[in-house]
Parts: C-alpha cells; structure tokens; sequence
C-alpha cells in the first residue's frame, strides 16, 4: 500500500508541472482541483488501510503515515477541493498567467501532502517550508501595493519564524544525539523520548512550537497574516486559512507529542495555552474595530487557531479528538467563507464592510451562504463547530485549566459581539443609499449553481457532521491513539 | 585530522563567522554586508569541513561543497544582483541610531553567551563549547531584521540568521541527514531568491525598498 | 636577565628611531606610486626632520613654556612606548613592566601634551584640533585597554611581553572569536589614534577636517622636528604592538644575539608590509564625516567589549 502514499505526492506535482507549461489554456484551472480530490481520496483510502493494518513506512523511514497522517490528509484533501472548486474563477475574468497560478497551487497541495505524510520532523519543516514558497507569489498575485506588501511581510516573517521551528528541530536531534540514537524521526524519538537530554529538547521543542506557531498563524506571531489573507485572491486566502494554518498545527501537535513524552507535558501546556488566550484576545480586540470583511475573516481563522492551541494545551482523548474535527470544521467553513469573500468582492469591487449592505436581499446567493457560514463560524449550533468548542471547553476544565477556560469563554462572547455585528450588517443591514435597496436582487454569477454547490456542501457536511459522526469517530480516535493516546 | 589542527579550525572559522556578523550589524552598506555574507558562507564552510572529517563523514566534503556553493556563492550572487537592478548600495533609514544598534548587538552577543551555557549543560567537547557563536549569529540576524529598514538588509538578516542556525547544526551534531540538509538548503535558496524578486517588484512599485515605509496594510 | 633586558631596551629605542622615518617615508611612497605620482621617495621623511632639527624654531611672543615642553614630552612619551612594547624580543625588566595599563597612561601623556600645545598656539585651528584630538582620545583610550585586555584573559597577566609569549606559545589562539575580534578593534583604533585615514587625513591642510595638522601647525624648526618624531614613534609602536600581537612569529624569547637579530629583522618587516598595506588601503577609503568618527569607535568598542566577554565566558 505504500504506493499510495506516493499518489498524493508525485500527482500533484505532476499536474503542477503540466500546468506550468501549458500556461494559456483554461483548463488548467481545474488540475489543482483535480489533485485536492487525488489528495481527498489518498486519504480515505489511507484512512481506510492504516486502520486495518497499521502505519505504512516507505521510503527507508522519511515517510510514514499513521492514523493522523491518513486524517490530515483527507481533511487536507476535501479542505482544498472546496476552495478551489468554489474559486475557479468564471471564464470571463481570467487573467493570462492562470497556468503559473494553478501550476503553484498544485505544488503547494504536493508540499501538504509531503508535510503530513513525513515521519521525519526535519523533512516536515522541509515541506512546511516548501508550502511558503510556493504561497508566496500567490499572496502577491494581484500585484499592487498592499499585495507586495503583504506578500513581502509573509514571506519574511513566515520564513524567519520557520527558520526558529529549524533550530528547535535541530536541537532536538542533538538532544537525541545526548541519547545515544540520533535521529529526528517522530516513531524514534518518542519510542526513545525517556532518553533525550532534557534541556536540549525543553529548548528545542520550544523553539520549534513558537516557530510553527508564527506560520500557524498564532498571536503574537500572528501579524502576517490579516494582511497576506486580505491581499491574496480568495482561493488562496482559503487554502492557506483552512489547511496551511491546520497543517502548521498538526507540526505543533507533532512536536508536543515527542516533548511530552520526554520532559512532561508542563511546558508545552503552558506555552500553548498562552499563545491560545492571547490570539483570542488579539481578535477579541480587534474583531470588533475591522473594516475589511476579509481582513475580519482572517481574525476569525487566529480566533479559530487559538482555540485549536487551548485543546491542544488541555490534552487527552476528548480534547485532541475535539481539535482534530474542529480542525475539519474551521476549514471547511473558512474555505467555503473565503470564496464568498471573494465573490462579494467582485460583486460589490470593495473591501470594506461599510460598502457591502443588505446582502440578502440584493444577493441572496451570496448573502445567505454567508450568514449560514459565519454562523457556523462563531458556532452555533447545528455546525460541527459548535460540539468542538463546547468540547475543548469541558476538556479544559475537566483538565484543571478552570480560570484560563473562563476568560477563554469571556474572549469568545466578545469575539462573538464583535464579528456577529459585522456579519449582520453585511447581510441584512439597511442599504445606505435607498434608491439600490429598492432595485430587484441582482441576477447570479455564471454559471452560479455549480459553483454554489462546493459551499453547499461544505456548510451540508459541516451541517451535519455533528450527528452523524459515527463514520469518523473510528478514524479519530485512531489518530488520537497515533499521536500518543493524547495523554 | 591532529586535535590540534581542528581545534585551531574550529577556533578560526568561528571566529571569522562571529566577526563577519558584527561587522554585518555594523556596517551600512548593503555591497560590502554581501562581501561579509561571501566570508561567512566561506567560513561555514570551512566549518562544516572541519566537524565532518574530524568525525569522519565521508559525506562532509559533498556537504561542504554544497555550503560553499550556495551560501558563498549563489545567494550573494543573487542578493547582488537584485540590490544593483535596484540601485541600492548604501542603507539610508534605519529604526534606530547606530550607537543603540550597537549596543543592542553587544548585549544580544552577550545573551547569547550567557544562554547556551545553561541550555549546553556540562558538555565540554570544543565544538560545544563554541556553540554561542552560532546562537549570537541567530540573535544578531534576528536584531538585523527588527532594526533595519531596507529590504536588502532585512534579507542579509534572514541569511545570517540561517547561517547561525546552520553553525549550531553543525557544531552540536555535525548536521543533520543528507536529505534534510538538502531540502533545508533548497528551501533557503528558494526564499533568498524570491525575496530578491519582491525586493526588485517592490522597488518597481513605489520607487525605494524602505520597509518602515510600508503602511498600506495596518489595523 | 636585567643585562638582556637593557640591551633589549636599548635596541628598541635605537630601531624606533631609525626605522620610524622609514616607515613614514615606505608609506607616503606606497601612496604616491598607487596614486600615479613618483613621490619623495623612501629617505625623504630623514631629510625633513634633519632640516628642522637643524633649524631655530620662531614662537609667538607670550607663549608660555608650553610650546618648549610639549614637544619633548611627546618625543619623550614616544620613547618610553617604544621601549615599553615588546618589538624584538619578549623579554622585559621586572622593575619597569611594560604592562598595559602603564602603557595606555603613558600613550595618553603624549596625546595631552600635543592637545596642549594646540591650545597654547593660541589660534583658531590649534583648539579646535586640539578639542577634536581629546574626543577622538576620549573614545579610543578605553578600546585600546578593553582590546588589549581581552588578548591578556587567556595569557594570566596584563605585561605586554608576556602576552605576546603566550600568544607565540598557542598559536591556536590566534584566530579564536575573541582575538579576532579585538585584533580588529585594535586595528581601529590604532588607526584613529595615530591620526590615519577615514579618521584624520595625515597630508590634509584643509581647515574644516585636518585634527592633527591644526595642533602643530604654528610649530616650527626644532620644535616641529620632535613632535613629527614623536608622532612617527607612536604610529611605530602601535602598529608594532599590533603586528606583534596579530603576528607573533619571529620575536626573541630571550636576549641572545641571534635571535634579537632574527627579531629585528622579523619586526622590520612585519612593520613595513603593515605600513604599505595600510597606506594602500588609505588610497582607497575616503576621510569620514566628524560626526560619524564616534560612530566607528563606538562599534570598535562594542568589538573589544564582546572580546571580552567572549575570551571570558569561552576558550
């Protein structure tokens, strides 16, 4: 089986490599959507297998994939599909380069793919790293001011903040040098976790959470990224809220693995759970004062990671189960939410939220996904978002964080005031100019029922995923198990 | 390799990584900062050679090589030839005075003394014991990128940065694996390159690389 | 041991003298030939001060005793720095260490005197070099001493020659962090101290940027002759004490002939291929802006100070 794992990997590429040179035609558009689906059916078949027969290795060890490889990808997968399946821009405003844009975006699922299936942490910071690079021309892709702008902070802060994940993982390998197996294989190293040196990998695994916590997108290393998610098209600002941040997480989750079996899981709790309330508090700050509809989508995904952190911090099986759907979740919604974004800017040609109004009525097709999306987002109820949160909440507590869990709560009402006010205004808010609130609802984007149907689904399954979880609780508590038991 | 020859190697070459840094906080042309980033990928290099073929790594040459090239030769190549498509050979802003600058680079040398100790613990092999040069690098590359206000400098931070995580690699554990180091120096070169790009884009767009000047985007 | 280090003593002084117009004149042709001109040539700096030792110097009714005496006390410094720093051989008196707090003192000594002299002048210029010098001294006295303090952690002791043995009796510390870094803060301030390029430019008399012309520009005849001596002795020194503790090899360990005589010719040359080069390199480098000189001797001091602590906390 271990073919499989290649799929995902080399597919991809492949497909990036065509794109790439068959720069004009239109079609190349739908090859990243094709290797999201590769992606999306690699891991269910992964999934599938490594619950049968275990972890597949390949590749002489660097590659391994358990069952929370196998989940990532999947998540990865059907993440990406609703993003660029609901961004393939309508044949009309395309621009000239779109095989150089779709060719880097297939090699930016490829890196994914490699970030996840990777067993050594240093060919996962490798892949990580691989992801920035090939983001950071389609950060920039609008060109611009704000876009190089943008695209330059990204680029700087989520390469220097990688470069601190790389000391962290090197001096892990020298820690388990001290142990007398050196080795920066994650089986390894938590197999040998009792005896690494324990100073070295209490600095080392610091340094690498902090670093991948600045390309997770977590305060206070959180400020690339509302500018390179307002700036870059909506595809884009989708896939990197809904699966970059998600797969910089899963290293965190990696790393905490490995540091709690070798030093305790103090530390790790401690730095998490900073990270996690100061984010919130970051969007609890700043939520509520946003112009830029995207730019409030972008706190809502440091709102969304922060949370993520909190589970994480609190540990054991109900928590990381709860982090791993929530991760689902997050990115489905933000995906889907990001691609209304972007429609809504083509429609309205404005960032602002004060020029968008009434969107329900003058456009029902975009204005009703959007108020169902970020419902979903500051979850309510039926959304799977919802059980999440209430989940990594009761966890927190049953874990002993009582007070951080409380003023975790407070943040998430203020969160919750400040971008509900946003979103109502956006979608039923009273038109500012009478004359355009008595026109006739505008007619649909072409051809609007197939690209609906993405965020249709992806609002369905996150609809719906709460009560009828029975077909993935298997798989996730199996990658709970894999990541330790989640102690 | 005679113990003496490598220690006497080891001491040189990070002598010369730890001069070339401060002269690089230092200085304020961005032309001679790239001859210092030359010497300093030179003498990583050199590093790197050394702590191989003590421990006798047949692959230390190859690694060595690879260094060489791509740190002493192909990123400043880069670099330079982005800050001439721009026309920037000296820094004309920067966040704070010279002298603060300085003294923040002394304390963060120090720091940087003072905090590998600790985390080092009571080993006292000599390639150890100069791991403080290479976490000065970090600290100072990082001190580069908060206080300088062009694009060409913060990029010469990020590299000097990347070569003090390098040294520390290399001097505590002679490197990671082959493929690893590999894709990292991949990866580094990518980013170098693409900088470049948005440096030369940026100075296309509004005319200076000055990064204080960049407040399209802000809360 | 007291015979040798006399007669080691005396050599100094003698080679000083004799090879301090040399270096003068290898460095003022080294310039003139990069800059496409013939030069003096290499015994020109003699000629000088022969002509001005020979002549009455003229001053300024009213001037007071200042003007006599600062010219000796320069040359009289010079001197005792030359005799103090090892050049030739590493051996020195016990009664009179050529330690490095003694010889800082006695650099400063000469640097005060020229600084009076100036402001004895009574002239415009002549202060106004004069308070420029005492900035310039001001910065560059604490990094020689930080400087050279961090070469003496490692050898144990703060005598200048015993510095030297010990760096000729581990060469591997030659090149550490530590030594790199205070070798070059040395080098900095040497040349800030000696009055050389981007500093003070030695052939200027332009008015808003000469330092060390404006203090001795109303001296002449006899009075001028010492203070160019002195000045060449002091540049002879430092750049021997800094060849010397860059460049160890070749000096004697004791006092027998063939090895002062090796010594000699080790210190000679090790001089002239520094003063060549750094006349070279002053070909190439324009004079600084005042304001930013602090700048320079700032960073040279932030080297010396993390020499320090890094000759302290490592090798």
């Amino acid at each position: 089986m271990a073919i499989v794992i290649w799929i995902p990997l080399i597919l991809p590429l492949v497909l990036g490599v065509v794109s790439g040179l068959r720069q004009r035609s239109a079609w190349t558009l739908w090859l990243p959507v094709a290797s999201a689906a590769v992606l999306l059916g690699a891991g269910v078949v992964l999934i599938l297998d490594v619950s049968d027969r275990g972890p597949i290795t390949t590749a002489d060890g660097l590659l391994r994939v358990d069952s929370l490889s196998a989940w990532m990808l999947a998540v990865v997968g059907v993440v990406a599909v609703v993003a660029l399946w609901g961004g393939v821009p309508h044949r009309t405003d395309r621009s000239r380069n779109i095989g150089r844009f779709a060719g880097l975006l297939c090699l930016f699922l490829a890196a994914m793919s490699l970030a996840v299936a990777a067993d050594n942490i240093g060919l996962m910071w490798v892949a990580i790293e691989l992801t920035t690079i090939t983001t950071a021309f389609l950060v920039g892709s609008r060109g611009g001011r704000g876009a190089l702008e943008a695209a330059w902070k990204y680029v700087i802060l989520g390469s220097a903040g990688v470069a601190i994940a790389f000391l962290g993982i090197v001096l892990i390998f020298a820690a388990s040098r001290t142990g007398g197996a050196p080795s920066l294989s994650w089986v390894v190293l938590l197999a040998h976790a009792g005896s690494l040196d324990p100073t070295l990998t209490r600095a080392g695994a610091a340094l690498a959470v902090l670093g991948f916590a600045t390309k997770a997108g977590l305060a206070p290393m959180h400020s690339w990224l509302p500018d390179a998610h307002s700036q870059a098209p909506a595809t884009v600002s989708g896939l990197m809220s809904g699966v970059l941040l998600s797969v910089a997480f899963y290293a965190i989750l990696r790393i905490q693995a490995v540091a709690d079996a070798a030093i305790g899981p103090a530390l790790m709790r401690e730095l998490l759970l900073a990270a996690g309330l100061l984010s919130l508090a970051v969007t609890a700050g700043l939520a509520i004062t946003q112009k830029d509809f995207k730019r409030l989508l972008a706190y809502s995904s440091i709102e969304h990671m922060g949370l993520l952190a909190l589970g994480a911090a609190a540990g054991g099986p109900l928590a990381i189960a709860a982090v791993l759907l929530h991760i689902l979740g997050h990115g489905l919604v933000k995906s889907s939410m990001f691609v209304l974004s972007g429609r809504i800017l083509g429609f309205t040609g404005s960032h602002d939220i004060a020029d968008v109004r009434n969107l329900l009525r003058r456009r029902p097709d975009l204005g009703g996904p959007f108020l169902l999306g970020a419902a979903a987002l500051l979850g309510f109820p039926p959304f799977v978002t919802f059980f999440t949160e209430v989940a990594i909440i009761v966890a927190g507590f049953q874990r002993g964080l009582g007070w951080q869990m409380m003023v975790a709560c407070i943040l998430l009402v203020v969160v919750f005031a400040g971008i509900a006010r946003h979103v109502l205004a956006m979608t039923v808010g009273t038109d500012p100019d009478p004359e355009v609130a008595r026109t006739l609802p505008a007619p649909p984007d072409k051809p609007a029922r197939f690209r609906q149907v993405p965020i249709g689904i992806a609002l369905g399954l996150c609809a719906v995923v709460g009560f009828a979880a029975w077909p993935l609780a298997g798989p996730l508590v199996a990658a709970v198990a894999a990541l330790g038991g989640g102690r | 390799m005679s113990n003496g020859v490598y220690l006497q190697l080891l001491a040189t070459t990070t002598g010369v990584l730890l001069l070339s840094a401060v002269l690089q906080v230092w200085g304020r042309s961005t032309v001679r900062a790239i001859g210092l980033l030359v010497l300093q990928g030179t003498a990583l290099a050199g590093l790197v050679l050394t702590v191989g073929v003590h421990a006798g790594e047949a692959a230390a040459p190859l690694v060595a090589g690879l260094v060489l090239v791509v740190k002493a030769l192909v990123m400043p190549w880069a670099m330079l030839r982005s800050a001439r498509v721009i026309g920037v050979t000296r820094e004309r802003s920067a966040r704070v005075k010279p002298a603060i600058e300085l003294i923040g680079a002394a304390a963060l040398t120090l720091l940087a003394y003072a905090v590998s100790g600790p985390i080092l613990g009571d080993r006292t092999d000599p390639a150890t014991q100069a791991v403080p040069v290479g976490v000065s690098l970090v600290l100072l590359g990082f001190w580069q990128l908060l206080v300088r206000g062009s694009a060409i400098t913060e990029l010469i931070g990020f590299l000097m940065l990347d070569n003090g995580i390098a040294t520390i690699s290399f001097l505590t554990s002679g490197g990671l694996s082959l493929v690893v180091e590999l894709g990292a120096t991949l990866d580094v070169l990518l980013v170098v390159l693409i900088l470049g790009v948005l440096a030369v884009r940026l100075h296309a767009e509004q005319g200076h690389i000055d990064i204080s000047e960049l407040r399209e985007l802000h809360d | 041991m007291t015979i040798g280090a006399v007669t080691v003593i005396v050599i100094h002084l003698v080679l000083a003298v004799l090879l301090s117009p040399v270096l003068i004149g290898v460095m003022r042709t080294t310039r003139a030939r990069l800059e496409g001109r013939v030069g003096g040539g290499i015994r020109q700096p003699w000629r000088d001060l022969r002509k001005l030792l020979a002549k009455q110097p003229t001053r300024a009714p009213g001037s007071t005793p200042v003007l006599t005496l600062a010219p000796i006390l320069l040359m009289a410094s010079s001197l005792v720095l030359c005799a103090l720093i090892p050049f030739v051989s590493t051996v020195a008196l016990t009664s009179v260490p050529g330690d490095l707090f003694v010889v800082v003192g006695v650099l400063l000594l000469g640097t005060v005197a020229l600084a009076l002299l100036g402001l004895e002048s009574g002239t415009a210029f002549g202060g106004m070099g004069s308070s420029r010098h005492m900035v310039i001294a001001a910065l560059v006295e604490p990094t020689v001493l930080l400087s050279i303090y961090a070469l003496s952690v490692p050898a144990g002791t703060s005598a200048l020659a015993a510095i030297v043995r010990a760096r000729l009796a581990d060469p591997a510390s030659l090149l550490n962090p530590a030594s790199l870094l205070a070798i070059f803060a040395l080098v900095v301030v040497v040349i800030a101290e000696t009055g050389r390029l981007p500093v003070d430019n030695p052939s200027t008399h332009l008015e808003l940027t000469m330092i060390h012309e404006a203090m001795i520009l109303e001296s002449g005849g006899r009075d001028l002759g010492w203070l160019e001596l002195g000045s060449w002795l002091r540049l002879t020194a430092l750049l021997g004490l800094v060849a010397n503790l860059a460049l160890p090899w070749g000096i004697a360990q004791d006092a027998a002939p063939l090895g002062l005589l090796v010594g000699v010719a080790a210190i000679t040359g090790k001089l002239l291929l520094l003063g060549a080069a750094l006349a070279a390199v002053e070909v190439f480098i324009a004079k600084l802006r005042l304001f930013r000189v602090p700048e320079l001797l700032a960073g040279s001091f932030v080297l010396a100070f993390l020499s320090v602590s890094a000759s302290y906390l490592v090798f």
